[in-house]
């Protein structure tokens, strides 16, 4: 049975929770584990891991590698792979991760399968799950022979255990990237702060029409004293500026109460507003995976249920 | 500047998803397609840097015949001309077969810049970009929100968590998987349809390419066991009745939260 090798990703200088996660489902599977932890001063973190579900741990930790670069990455992974032969190459489905992954599964012309949210041992086989269809349906996958896998963050929990693991140092060459860093921009501060509204009427792609949501959403959320949100197809249409959008590339809210009207509830969106207290989902489609994270739903076209409860809020406050 | 533009022909948004007699994929027949909307931002930033200055837009799909409604659509957008794979040895391909026919449809015609979506709508997979870019030895960016040329180089911005931007300089040739939402995508002209059937459409097999025998479902590594509906959970309770009905209970809803 051969090993696995875990990509651990090092964000503002530490193993991001993610990588814990991989540890999980590494150590679940009960193989030797290997990880390859990147980065630059990173030895502490490289440390920690080893102890805490990284198992062996292969580190490269050098200047060049201090910022996410696609080319010094799959460089230093590539050499991991080297070192270890593992069966499963599991990094976390970021944004370094999908940008990275593919690439060294054409490296070693192995499987590839990307954003699965769990994964077991059948019959020798890696059998992976995810979703397919923008969440609407799942898929299992089966790995006939080595693979590389990202894992969605949050598939399962952060590995809480202790491990007996060593860290060494891994000889990569770094130089001949094709690409270079240039710098993080972090999100502007937003006009519409949703992260602090205590209630949240959102609009996705089912309100049809950008004056619809003046007309019709933005209405229930003044009735109830709270902010107007949108999901991302919304925002990627232009019908709203983007600090309107909730999702993991939008804002993460945490409102008490959440309406989603018209939002069929893309993984991405739901990342985003999974804190909240109280959500309640109006859809037309009785499938929408919203019903799935809402604590109330109603079946309906919301250009009826929206207006009438517009009405009925403001007619309870007086 | 020339640039080659992949795009995958997806069931449309809005299609009906029953799953087929073998319990592996949708039933295909009897819906509509449609280019995936990834891929359509992909096309439109083509079109874009074209219309900037002198660019030849190169359009690529794997399918069967139903695809060159997509490549039409595509050439009616302005693109110039079009690479149909269509062979029945791809037919079940995983992501590394498809990123190979790719590959080599990019080798073939060397464009400075690929182009495509981050992922697709039906197999959400996001792996075909950085593949190619691995086949044909060159840089890629992926969830790409802007981009802009200067001197042979490549500068992008890609999207990170919470709306943080990473910028980033490639050299050309490189591959881009560019995020939705990076612009606002044209339709197709009546003038820029009726110039499209003049257009080339190209159809080549995996022979043509140099991949015969080395694509398809007995070169996969993975295989889709099952797709089936995601496991009910408890779900949301169920509010029905008069809209009356279903706002009087949703107005006790909100009083119960002491939010109203």
């Amino acid at each position: 049975m051969g090993s696995i090798l875990i990509v651990a990703e090092v964000q503002n200088g530490s193993i991001r929770e993610a990588s814990y996660e991989l540890a999980s489902f590494a150590q679940k599977l009960g193989r030797e584990v290997h990880s390859l932890v990147i980065g630059s001063g990173v030895a502490g973190e490289a440390e920690a891991f080893a102890k805490k579900g990284g198992g062996t741990v292969h580190l490269v930790d050098a200047e060049a590698a201090a910022n996410y670069n696609v080319d010094v990455y799959a460089a230093a992974i590539k050499a991991a792979v080297a070192a270890t032969s593992p069966d499963a190459v599991l990094i976390s489905n970021t944004p370094t991760g999908w940008d990275v992954a593919p690439r060294i599964a054409a490296a070693q012309d192995c499987g590839f399968v990307s954003d699965a949210f769990d994964v077991a041992e059948e019959g020798g086989s890696l059998v992976f799950k995810r979703r397919v269809f923008n969440g609407k349906l799942d898929a299992q996958i089966t790995a006939s022979g080595p693979v590389v896998a990202t894992m969605q963050p949050g598939g399962t929990a952060p590995f809480e255990g202790t491990t007996d693991g060593s860290v060494s140092a891994l000889e990569a060459d770094l130089s001949g990237a094709k690409s270079a860093f240039v710098e993080v921009k972090v999100a502007e501060a937003k006009g519409v702060d949703l992260s602090k509204a205590e209630i949240i009427v959102s609009g996705g792609r089912g309100v049809g029409e950008p004056e619809k949501f003046p007309e019709v959403i933005q209405p229930l959320a003044d009735a109830l004293g709270g902010a107007m949100g949108a999901s991302r197809p919304v925002v990627d249409a232009g019908w709203l500026p983007h600090e309107y959008q909730v999702g993991s590339s939008g804002q993460i809210v945490t409102p008490k109460l959440y309406i989603a009207a018209g939002i069929s509830g893309a993984i991405q969106h739901l990342v985003g507003m999974k804190g909240s207290n109280f959500v309640i989902a109006i859809n037309k489609d009785p499938d929408a995976p919203i019903f799935e994270v809402a604590d109330v739903g109603v079946v309906a076209d919301l250009f009826e249920v929206v207006p009438a409860l517009t009405e009925a809020v403001s007619a309870a406050k007086g | 500047m020339k640039i080659l533009v992949c795009l995958k022909q997806v069931p449309h948004q809005d299609a009906r998803l029953d799953i087929d007699a073998a319990g592996t994929w949708i039933k295909e027949d009897n819906i509509k397609f449609e280019i995936n909307s990834y891929d359509t931002y992909a096309l439109e930033e083509a079109l874009r840097i074209k219309d900037a200055g002198e660019a030849e837009v190169v359009v690529t799909s794997i399918g069967p015949d139903r695809v060159t409604q997509a490549l039409r659509t595509a050439l009616g957008m302005g693109a110039d001309r079009a690479v149909h794979v269509k062979d029945a040895e791809i037919d079940g391909s995983d992501a590394l077969g498809v990123a190979k026919v790719l590959a080599a449809v990019a080798k073939e015609e060397s464009p400075d810049l690929v182009l495509m979506g981050l992922m697709s709508d039906d197999s959400n997979a996001s792996a075909v970009g950085p593949m190619i870019a691995e086949l044909m030895g060159v840089p890629n960016a992926s969830s790409v929100m802007k981009v802009e040329l200067a001197d042979g180089k490549v500068t992008c911005e890609r999207e990170l968590e919470g709306g943080a931007l990473e910028v980033v300089e490639l050299q050309t040739p490189c591959v881009l998987a560019v995020q939705s939402g990076l612009n606002q995508v044209r339709y197709a002209s009546l003038k820029g349809i009726m110039a499209a059937k003049k257009k080339p459409i190209d159809v080549k097999g995996a022979g043509d390419i140099g991949l015969s025998g080395q694509v398809g479902a007995g070169a996969a590594k993975t295989t889709i066991d099952k797709i089936y509906p995601p496991p009910k959970g408890e779900g949301a309770e169920l509010i029905e009745g008069s809209t009356g009905e279903v706002v009087e209970k949703l107005v006790g809803k909100i009083k119960e939260l002491g939010l109203l």
